[in-house]
């Protein structure tokens, strides 16, 4: 099975340690990008996009965030939607918030794909690869 | 004697139609003998005139006869003794020249005419033989018989017209000679004896003789009027035997005049007598009038003597200098209890009630003086029986025969007592209404539905609003007036549009009271209409200025709820975000340290969690420090220097400042004190002042201006910058948000700007941001 890239978009620098070593672990993917807010993301996946380059096949995203946070990306996608309608990314939140609401919100945005509440178990990420 | 007079003036004027015709007879009677008078007079004087003048005529013609006489003897003179006329044509010529009467003269010796003249055109007559003349003979015997002179005729002449032949026997020695004779024409003898000059309308003139042979009057002059036995006077001529008359023409215009004196008389005793009785039937006509006024008089005295018997107001005539009751109906006695005659023994002060008798009195007074006409007023009388009855009464003065000094007083009495009790009553139950309406707890009142002018309001209003109900209903527009000045205007629309809409309306505004204080006002409004058309406004206004406080402490306190309840949400965020962010990487690393494949990794993983674990703790500390100030309920305000504050707080980041080259303006005078925690107003200051310079343009001069204000209640702290400010349009919850950092900066923590909101709430303040990227941001604290 092929493995896939997954990028991390969280300012949270410690995770993207951990998650890092999470993702060594699982074993499923042969690339990892980590961005620290959605606005560098974001930039890097147009530029991407733009270039015809290797897309991220799950994007985990978290949502406080300084600059622009998780759900601004989102708005930001879907803003683009034409862009990014067809380059079958999977957009995963990723946050320690076990606030009902941002459950609920993530629910409801179509180009989510789930809600990962940290810590992020290596199962989890497994399943999501 | 003058009653007898009297009596007679009365049988006429009784007697108009006898009296009238009296009146006629008499008069008629009077006129007639007038006229009859007249007549008769005239009759006379008429007679006397023609009687002179036919004297005069008379006398005239015997002139002429005399004047002929001379003629004829002088001619006879001429006869010689031989009987033969001398110088006869000469002496005649002469004779005829003086007088002109005389037509021709002839000498006629024995009958025969032998001399004439003048000759020319009496040749016919020559050679007559007058003796045997049957038409002269007999005259011209007589003439001889008598021996005087005769006068013949008249008749027609042979030689033309008519004519009077006058023949004067002529004895010759007392022998008859023959006859000296003159033509007279009668045209000149009447000409002579003046008849002509008559004047022909009045009179005619006639001349008859008895004819000889007939012996019938033979008359010579035309026949202009017939004779009557009294149209005429006449003479008689011995001379010639006539008869002279003088006619009257109209001898009947006296008998006219009489009868037309007659006629007016009798027509002027008519008038008279028809004057007379119209005269005399007026005092008849009168003496009905009179008759039928007094009838009339009567009629209306027993109508009102009725009317005052039988009133149902009581009516009394009363003596206006003692009081007296001098006539007095039934039914004042019956309001009374008394007997007429038991009336009429008092007077009017004896049964008025001492307490309404002042007032009685001082009416009488002003109506004697002449100050008023007439009074009414309501009083009370005692009854025989002792009760007290109310009564309205009118008093008014009735002159006694047109004299204004003397008068009595009709007093006109009502009973009113069954008005008055009722009056009591309705009085009373005003009186509980009115009390009923003071203990409301509101103001009830009263307004015109279009002007809002008020017509009535309870007395409430002076505890609730402070003013006196006479106060407010004093101005037309009290109400409009007071009401407060924001509320002012939607008040009056709303209260328009729903009486407009005849909608019973309940709303709530504010009105300044006495004291000046606002006073919240509920107002539950009725409209009342008459066909469907607002006519009056009826409400209760009631104080709820103590449910508005308790209200306002209310949104005071849900405020404070919601905004604890913010911080509290945000207080779960942190923790959700915070805590759970570091407790979700120790719980990782904890697992990844379990499962580590060897102690290098393991001290890495470890050195990790060190790591987290510091966060952690400064993140506890950040939290303890919220919470403290949240907690905080006796934080001590003191009374601060502004401008030494921020002296301070300049001072303490005068390295990043120079860094920065960051220009600090502070537009704050020096004196300016607030009351503020100390150690929150350094901390807000540091915060801010240490943002501006941390988020500075790095290609501009940068700047950070403080300025310091008043605005409505508050004292403002404004701190601006031309930073890179922040796109509030995203970030406008976040801004002062725990852990809510807007760049990259490692030195950002989203820490300080949450502190500051919490110190700036703890205080009872706010702080607002306005920011645009690129431009600036500006902080406003507002202090209490």
């Amino acid at each position: 099975m092929k493995k896939k890239s997954i990028w991390i978009v969280d300012d949270d620098a410690i995770f993207k340690i951990i998650i890092k070593k999470l993702i060594q672990k699982s074993e499923k993917f042969d690339n990892v990008e980590t961005f620290s807010n959605g606005e560098e993301a974001l930039l890097s996946l147009n530029n991407i996009i733009d270039k015809n380059e290797r897309l991220p096949d799950v994007i985990l995203l978290d949502i406080e965030m300084p600059i622009m946070d998780g759900w601004t990306f989102m708005a930001e996608i879907d803003v683009n939607k034409q862009k990014f309608e067809n380059q079958n990314i999977s957009i995963y939140i990723s946050s320690s918030s076990i606030a009902q609401e941002d459950q609920i919100k993530a629910d409801k945005n179509p180009y989510i794909k789930g809600f990962l509440t940290k810590p992020i178990a290596l199962d989890n990420l497994i399943k999501i690869s | 004697m003058i009653n007898n007079i009297h009596k007679l003036v009365n049988w006429f004027f009784n007697k108009p139609k006898t009296s009238t015709i009296i009146v006629f007879v008499g008069f008629s009677l009077l006129f007639i003998y007038i006229a009859f008078q007249k007549y008769k007079i005239d009759s006379e004087h008429k007679r006397v005139e023609m009687r002179n003048t036919l004297n005069i005529i008379t006398r005239n013609i015997d002139q002429t006869l005399k004047n002929c006489y001379t003629t004829t003897l002088t001619l006879a003179l001429t006869i010689d003794n031989e009987g033969i006329p001398q110088d006869f044509n000469n002496i005649s010529k002469k004779l005829l020249e003086s007088n002109n009467s005389i037509n021709a003269v002839q000498m006629v010796p024995n009958g025969i005419i032998k001399y004439i003249y003048p000759l020319e055109g009496n040749e016919a007559a020559m050679d007559l033989n007058i003796l045997e003349s049957k038409l002269f003979q007999k005259e011209a015997y007589q003439s001889i018989q008598n021996q005087k002179m005769y006068f013949a005729g008249p008749f027609n002449l042979t030689q033309g017209g008519q004519g009077i032949v006058g023949r004067l026997p002529v004895y010759l020695k007392n022998k008859f000679w023959g006859f000296s004779a003159v033509i007279i024409r009668t045209e000149r003898l009447l000409n002579a004896s003046g008849v002509n000059s008559l004047d022909k309308k009045k009179f005619s003139f006639q001349l008859s003789k008895i004819n000889q042979i007939t012996k019938k009057e033979d008359y010579f002059l035309p026949k202009e009027t017939e004779l009557t036995n009294t149209n005429y006077v006449s003479s008689y001529i011995p001379d010639g035997d006539w008869k002279l008359y003088l006619i009257d023409k109209n001898s009947n215009v006296l008998f006219k005049n009489f009868l037309f004196n007659m006629t007016l008389g009798l027509v002027l005793a008519l008038t008279f007598a028809v004057f007379t009785f119209l005269l005399l039937k007026k005092p008849e006509q009168l003496q009905l009038l009179i008759h039928e006024q007094a009838n009339k008089l009567i009629a209306s005295e027993i109508k009102f003597k009725t009317i005052f018997e039988q009133a149902a107001l009581g009516i009394a005539n009363i003596d206006s200098s003692t009081g007296n009751f001098i006539e007095i109906n039934q039914k004042f006695c019956e309001l009374l209890g008394y007997s007429e005659s038991e009336m009429k023994e008092k007077n009017f002060q004896d049964i008025t009630h001492p307490d309404d008798l002042e007032k009685d009195l001082e009416n009488v007074k002003n109506i004697k003086d002449g100050k008023i006409e007439q009074y009414s007023l309501e009083k009370r009388y005692f009854t025989k029986d002792g009760r007290i009855i109310w009564v309205n009464l009118t008093v008014k003065p009735m002159f006694k025969n047109n004299n204004f000094d003397e008068f009595s007083f009709i007093s006109i009495v009502e009973d009113i007592t069954e008005r008055k009790k009722n009056e009591q009553l309705l009085l009373n139950s005003n009186h509980k209404i009115e009390s009923l309406i003071n203990t409301i707890d509101g103001i009830v009142w009263e307004c015109d539905a279009k002007t809002f002018e008020f017509t009535f309001i309870s007395k409430k209003v002076e505890n609730i609003l402070g003013y006196t109900a006479e106060e407010w209903l004093s101005n037309k527009t009290f109400w409009k007036d007071h009401i407060y000045q924001d509320d002012k205007e939607s008040v009056i629309n709303f209260c328009s549009e729903k009486t407009e809409t005849n909608s019973d309306h309940d709303f709530e505004y504010r009105m300044i009271a006495k004291d000046g204080s606002i006073v919240w006002l509920r107002d539950i409004v009725n409209v009342v209409s008459e066909n469907n058309k607002a006519t009056s406004l009826r409400g209760v206004m009631i104080n709820i200025t103590k449910n508005k406080e308790i209200q306002r402490d209310l949104d005071t306190s849900f405020n404070l709820v919601l905004e604890q309840n913010k911080r509290l949400l945000n207080f779960s965020y942190i923790v959700s975000h915070n805590l759970r962010s570091h407790t979700s990487n120790i719980s990782s690393l904890i697992d990844l340290i379990e499962n580590a494949k060897d102690n290098d990794e393991k001290e890495e993983l470890i050195g990790l969690l060190k790591s987290v674990s510091n966060s952690l703790n400064d993140t506890m500390t950040n939290l303890n420090e919220v919470v403290n100030i949240q907690t905080n309920i006796t934080l001590s305000i003191e009374k601060i220097n502004l401008h030494n504050y921020i002296s301070n707080t300049l001072k303490v980041l005068s390295k990043q400042i120079n860094e920065n080259k960051i220009t600090v303006n502070i537009n704050i005078s020096k004196d300016i004190e607030i009351n503020y925690n100390p150690a929150y107003m350094e901390s807000i200051l540091y915060n801010i002042i240490s943002n501006a310079i941390r988020y500075s343009h790095k290609e501009r001069n940068s700047y950070v201006t403080l300025n310091f204000y008043q605005e409505n209640e508050f004292k403002v702290l404004e701190i601006s910058d031309n930073g890179i400010g922040i796109d509030l349009e995203k970030n406008k919850n976040k801004i002062f948000g725990m852990y809510k950092t807007f760049s990259n900066d490692k030195d950002s923590k989203g820490i300080g700007l949450f502190i500051t909101k919490n110190q700036v709430d703890a205080i009872g303040g706010n702080i607002t941001v306005e920011s645009e990227p690129n431009i600036g941001t500006t902080f406003k604290i507002y202090i209490v």
